[in-house]
């Protein structure tokens, strides 16, 4: 009835495929969430003058399309500064840095929302700027934060398959690549999209079970 | 005083020219790789196989273009329209995607000597005793409609004032056609032509001729200005023409018979 010529070694290079997602994604956002802290941190703490200039570059990470920037980035190293890095390199390179942009917003929201109050409170009982950040800002911010980096996360996933253009072969080109050989797009995508579920679905799931536990006590 | 300029001016553009730079092919031979943009959707000369890996006339010429030079190739699948905006964004050194040579695109790339050309083939029904093009005359012909190849028969049907020529939707019907017996020949590329000899699903046709037809020469191209690059991979066309890979892979990737022949008749290049 149904018929395909979908062998089990294209099955495996999609998988490859997916595989290759979720380094980009990984690396991505681990480096990107780190830098975000400290770029959200610096922006909260040295005011909105001084941290000008940070917020310029950031905000031009985050309005010139990923694509355009994965372009010209590699251009510029290939070009400009003569490296000749691997697509992936510049590819969490690029992500990292866009990553970073949007975690900055997320972590200078999340400081912002634990009261004057509290952080006053918890400075006049002696303790230290470090102290406050970490016992009192930390788990108050990571809660109101929280929902929004596990939608930023699994935002750059999907953002991730534009990572092709630096010859990146991720799950979305390896499916371009099984419906140019074998012609047939609609079951293709319906077979990326399962792959893109079953890998995103986890974190979805992770952080929904996080929210829940850290809502409760 | 005269002199005094000169010299200033000498010394001037001496410092303006700098340091001698490594041009491209000194690039791709320090860097190990050569990056080869090639379509991968357009067989026999770029595809995939059953493993996902790329295969086909260009691939392999960019392999041994990478062969000759020492170095590592990187196949890097190009789209037709992004070739050139792949070169010219930095991702890769050189393209092997079945280019024409137009005088267009040469105003900004880089062309070689053609390293390949697309020739039309006369296709004829077995039961026919037709063995040259121009054993076509007043035969029942026919082709695609509004093609290249299908203008250029139906002037010669109206130049021969004799046969009949008939127009077809798809290359496929030309083809039923002529296997059935309804058409006697039909002109198409000579990759198509061996496609659908080879293939199997039409018998009883079979290659005879090529039509006399310009054919679509086909260039590698790089950045406008390597000329060292340019001359490299001009005399390395030359080389696989002269060793016999050329036919070789003619033979492999297209078919059985003569290959085109890249070289234009009274006029040098």
């Amino acid at each position: 009835m149904f018929d395909t010529a979908l062998t089990s070694t294209d099955l495996i290079f999609l998988a490859k495929g997916a595989g290759m997602t979720l380094l980009v994604t990984a690396i991505s956002v681990v480096i990107g969430t780190i830098l975000g802290i400290i770029f959200g941190v610096i922006r909260y703490q040295i005011g909105p003058i001084w941290a000008a200039p940070l917020t310029f570059v950031l905000d031009i990470c985050r309005s010139i399309p990923l694509l355009i920037q994965l372009v010209l980035l590699n251009a510029f190293f290939g070009m400009v500064v003569g490296l000749r890095w691997p697509g992936l390199t510049v590819a969490c390179i690029v992500l990292s840095l866009y990553t970073s942009a949007y975690c900055a917003e997320i972590v200078r929201g999340g400081i912002e929302a634990v009261p004057a109050t509290t952080r006053r409170a918890a400075r006049s009982l002696g303790m230290t700027w470090g102290q406050d950040m970490r016992q009192i800002v930390l788990p108050l911010a990571t809660r109101v934060a929280l929902p929004s980096w596990i939608g930023l996360a699994l935002g750059v996933m999907k953002d991730s398959a534009l990572v092709y253009v630096v010859q990146v072969t991720e799950l979305l080109k390896s499916t371009q690549i099984l419906i140019t050989r074998l012609q047939e797009p609609l079951f293709l995508l319906l077979i990326c999209g399962a792959f893109y579920f079953i890998i995103s679905y986890p974190l979805a799931r992770f952080g929904g079970y996080l929210e829940k536990r850290w809502s409760n006590d | 005083m005269k002199l005094t300029y000169l010299a200033a001016g000498l010394f001037a553009a001496a410092a303006v020219a700098g340091p001698v730079k490594a041009d491209k092919l000194d690039d791709i031979i320090a860097s190990g790789t050569l990056r080869c943009a090639v379509v991968l959707d357009f067989p026999p000369m770029g595809s995939r196989d059953e493993n996902n890996n790329p295969v086909g006339f260009d691939v392999d010429y960019c392999n041994d273009l990478a062969t000759a030079l020492g170095v590592k190739a990187e196949i890097v699948e190009t789209p037709f329209p992004e070739r050139i905006p792949a070169l010219m964004s930095g991702r890769v050194d050189v393209g092997v995607a079945s280019t024409s040579d137009t005088l267009e695109r040469a105003k900004t790339i880089g062309v070689t000597i053609p390293y390949y050309a697309f020739e039309n083939s006369v296709t004829v029904n077995d039961k026919t005793d037709i063995t040259t093009w121009e054993g076509m005359k007043g035969k029942t012909v026919g082709a695609t409609a509004g093609t290249y190849e299908a203008i250029w028969l139906e002037g010669q049907v109206k130049e021969w004032g004799e046969g009949e020529f008939r127009p077809y939707q798809t290359q496929a019907d030309v083809f039923l056609a002529l296997s059935q017996g309804q058409l006697d020949a039909t002109v198409s590329t000579t990759e198509v032509a061996n496609a659908n000899v080879k293939g199997g699903k039409f018998p009883g046709i079979k290659i005879v001729d090529k039509a006399p037809m310009v054919p679509d020469y086909v260039s590698l191209f790089t950045m406008r200005q390597e000329y060292g690059l340019i001359n490299y991979m001009n005399l390395f066309i030359n080389q696989q023409v002269r060793t016999g890979r050329y036919a070789e892979l003619y033979k492999k990737w297209i078919g059985e018979g003569e290959p085109a022949n890249l070289t234009v008749q009274g006029v040098y290049r």
